[in-house]
């Protein structure tokens, strides 16, 4: 077991959050909450970048659905950034790997967002 | 579970003797009875007993359920009286415990054949057209007193049973010992006792009966003597020249000739 | 003046001592009468019947009484309360006529104005040379503070004690508490599993139930009914989240593929009925999910054939009689209730004599397992399946039972199993038995 840490940071093309550790029914209302509280344009790109999720059970599943709605009111986008092996088969079993934007990392993700912003 | 070592039963006097089976009432145990004894048990086998919650009986034995009414206390006596296979027996019961015998007696005829109630009463409180002698609120003043004595009483014996752990008998050092019980269960027993109404059980009565009273009792006064000897019918009522409530201690010669002459076993 | 003082007072001295004789003796020649009367405590001596033969003037003065009111008129008893007149009957006076004396009993006076003064009484016989008893002498004392005092401890000995009682009761409605909500919540997810899975000809079927947390009610579920003569429908899935809201989607997810099964039962499109429902009942708000598998079984010849799809589901998994094992991959079914429209993937297979199709859900390849808390995984279901004898879903179910059993705490989440096949060959058929 991994305690869940989130730290957030702002990329010119909206905000990062870097999720690391255990992502599942205990602490994915840690997630919840701070995309409540979380500030985003329209337009922006929300990167979630997961380089350090260590576990990612159904309740982790659905708190990242839940900031793929938190972005979508508020026209904006959704990127998961560095998704773990574990973690993309999941995706791929349910499906999810055609909802999100997947990147091999954060700044692939931010990249692919400015390219998309200087060709729209 | 034993039945004597629960109601500290004892046996005493002729054991071919007709059988006596004495019942104390409300307040100390089979103490009450000392002084008529030797003169009973000269031709009669005594038995008497502790109810449940006084004297020396087994207090790991009490059950507030069953002990808040009569009927525990009578369940006692019919308890005894199979545990020894008691037959023909007379039972001599003070004050609640006539009306206990009562109750014994509706149950068990095969085995009581003869009821004596010493200063019975009844109802303690009074009623419409009945007069017990007695409010509620009296009652409750009673629980009070003993409530300040059982706490007076454990601060001045404490130090006498502390300072003396090798003597189990303390004799007269523990001066109001007999009558010390735990509170807990003296305030169910004196809420049974004096809150509850025997008067239709007084019909039930099939048995030849003795009702002694006393001519001065302010517990049981005469009128309610008079009560119980005309609603059991063909039974005896003998008024003992005697102060209080317990002429088996302040009149114990009278109170044991009264009872063997009615039973005609005088000496 | 020190010399001084010193030198007179010598005589003056022995003047003093002779004043403070003087003093002395006026004061033990103080009569007998005036010390009963006055002394600090009641005096009290009555005939053996308790007739008040003699009392002093303090214990008078206590009640508001003259003593002609009290002498050969009143008993010991009329100067009591009536609970006091009680207890004087039933613990006084046959403590005093067995033991001649009793001491410090607690008792309260009734003074002429009514006023009640509580008292500490002790009494004993006097007798006659003979033995014979004589006189009952008492004595009386104010016994305002201490009775104040005692009334002070058994008012906390009270207090304790209904703190106690209140501490036991809260105890005991909190322990009753939750026993009743154990209970409902055990009747709740039993509602949302089948009692008992239905006989079928020709057809054996088995199921298990983990529940991870007593206290949670799961969001695991499944079912297997009848659809006409010839075709079963069975269902396996898996509501994110736990508790009541999780359960109340678990409840809806069950209903509505009961009810699309009956109205079309091919798998995709039941499994799209159920993703409409979800996504238009949880799109504002709380969003719930689920992933499910739904297929439909066939009678066929001389086997039964398998037309399932699924929903973001792990794949079901297919044990064969002759001793392999196969999983039954459904790529691209998507989690249900997510979109407005998704996309669900079907398959289709035969089940012959000793096949077992197994539908479980990710409790059991998510369960953590050996000291590095490794994923358990689809390999190594794969491989536990292939090893086992194929005898039948109720014997796979029974095997895989006693391995979740042995995950033991790494086992944290509700697992469901379900398995539907053919009986194998050497196995007596159920309707052939006698």
């Amino acid at each position: 077991m991994t305690p869940l840490t989130i730290t957030s940071r702002d990329a010119a093309t909206g905000p990062v959050l870097e999720i690391t550790g255990d992502l599942d029914y205990t602490s994915a209302p840690e997630l919840r909450q701070l995309l409540d509280q979380l500030t985003l344009m329209a337009g922006q790109q929300l990167v979630l970048d997961l380089t350090g999720l260590a576990f990612c059970d159904s309740s982790g599943i659905s708190a990242l659905l839940a900031a793929r709605s938190r972005a979508m009111e508020q026209d904006a986008t959704v990127a998961l950034a560095a998704v773990p092996a574990n973690t993309a088969r999941i995706l791929r079993i349910v499906g999810l790997d055609r909802v999100f934007a997947l990147y091999p990392d954060a700044a692939a993700a931010v990249a692919r967002a400015s390219v998309t912003d200087l060709t729209a | 579970m034993d039945i004597r070592v629960r109601n500290n039963v004892t046996v005493t006097g002729r054991a071919d003797g007709p059988v006596l089976l004495l019942a104390h009432g409300f307040g100390c145990d089979q103490n009450m009875w000392r002084l008529i004894v030797p003169a009973l048990a000269e031709n009669h086998r005594v038995v008497l007993f502790d109810y449940v919650g006084s004297g020396r009986a087994d207090p790991a034995a009490w059950n507030e359920r069953r002990y808040s009414s009569l009927e525990g206390y009578a369940l006692d006596v019919l308890e005894v009286c199979e545990e020894l296979d008691l037959r023909d027996v007379t039972f001599v019961g003070h004050s609640v415990s006539a009306m206990v015998g009562v109750l014994a007696a509706a149950k068990a005829s095969q085995r009581i054949s003869r009821l004596v109630m010493v200063a019975p009463s009844p109802r303690y409180i009074d009623d419409e057209g009945y007069r017990g002698g007695f409010s509620t609120e009296d009652i409750e003043e009673l629980l009070e007193s003993l409530e300040s004595n059982y706490l007076g009483w454990s601060a001045a014996m404490a130090p006498v049973i502390m300072g003396n752990p090798d003597r189990p008998e303390l004799g007269q050092e523990l001066t109001n010992a007999f009558c010390a019980t735990d509170p807990d269960m003296a305030r169910v027993f004196a809420r049974t006792t004096f809150l509850s109404d025997s008067r239709d059980d007084l019909k039930t009565v099939a048995v030849p009966t003795l009702i002694l009273e006393c001519s001065q009792d302010v517990i049981a006064p005469r009128e309610v003597g008079a009560y119980v000897h005309s609603a059991i019918p063909g039974s005896r009522l003998v008024t003992l020249t005697a102060t209080g409530h317990c002429p088996q201690l302040s009149a114990p010669q009278a109170t044991a000739g009264a009872i063997t002459e009615y039973l005609g076993t005088a000496a | 003046m020190m010399g001084c003082t010193d030198q007179t007072s010598e005589p003056g001295g022995e003047r003093d001592a002779h004043a403070a004789d003087a003093v002395f003796t006026s004061l033990l020649e103080d009569s007998a009468e005036e010390l009963y009367e006055q002394a600090p405590c009641g005096y009290l001596s009555t005939l053996m019947d308790g007739t008040i033969a003699k009392i002093n003037a303090t214990l008078l003065d206590w009640l508001g009484l003259e003593g002609s009111q009290v002498v050969g008129r009143m008993r010991f008893t009329d100067l009591l309360t009536v609970g006091g007149k009680l207890y004087h009957e039933t613990h006084f006076a046959p403590l005093l006529q067995m033991q001649g004396e009793v001491s410090g009993i607690a008792l309260d006076l009734k003074a002429a104005d009514g006023a009640r003064l509580p008292v500490l009484v002790t009494s004993k016989v006097k007798t006659s040379q003979q033995g014979e008893p004589l006189l009952i002498r008492t004595t009386v004392f104010d016994a305002r503070d201490r009775r104040a005092y005692e009334a002070e401890l058994l008012r906390g000995r009270t207090a304790a004690e209904e703190a106690r009682r209140q501490a036991e009761e809260a105890r005991r409605q909190a322990e009753a508490d939750r026993a009743r909500l154990q209970e409902a919540l055990a009747v709740l997810q039993q509602s949302l599993l089948p009692s008992a899975l239905p006989e079928i000809p020709g057809l054996e079927a088995g199921s298990y139930y983990h529940t991870a947390s007593p206290d949670l009610l799961g969001g695991d579920f499944y079912d297997l009914f009848a659809l006409d003569g010839k075709r079963w429908a069975f269902f396996l899935g898996d509501v994110c989240g736990k508790g009541p809201q999780a359960a109340a989607a678990t409840s809806l997810t069950r209903y509505t593929l009961r009810a699309a099964a009956l109205h079309d039962p091919d798998p995709v499109s039941v499994l799209s009925t159920l993703n409409m429902v979800l996504h238009e009942r949880y799109s504002s708000g709380d969003s719930r999910y689920c992933t499910a598998v739904f297929g439909v079984l066939e009678h066929g010849e001389d086997h039964v054939s398998v037309q399932l799809a699924s929903g973001g589901h792990p794949a079901a998994l297919v044990q064969r009689a002759d001793g392999s094992a196969e999983f039954l991959p459904t790529p691209g079914g998507m989690l249900i209730g997510v979109l407005p429209r998704a996309e669900f993937t079907a398959t289709r297979t035969e089940l012959r004599p000793g096949d077992t199709l197994l539908l479980y859900t990710d409790g059991l390849t998510e369960a953590r397992t050996g000291p590095e808390r490794e994923l358990y995984g689809e390999e190594a279901l794969h491989a536990f399946t292939a090893a086992q004898p194929a005898a039948g879903p109720q014997a796979l179910v029974t095997a895989l039972t006693g391995l979740l059993a042995g995950f033991g705490d790494g086992l944290d989440d509700d697992t469901a199993l379900l398995a539907l096949g053919m009986p194998p060959v050497s196995a007596p058929a159920p309707d052939s038995e006698t």
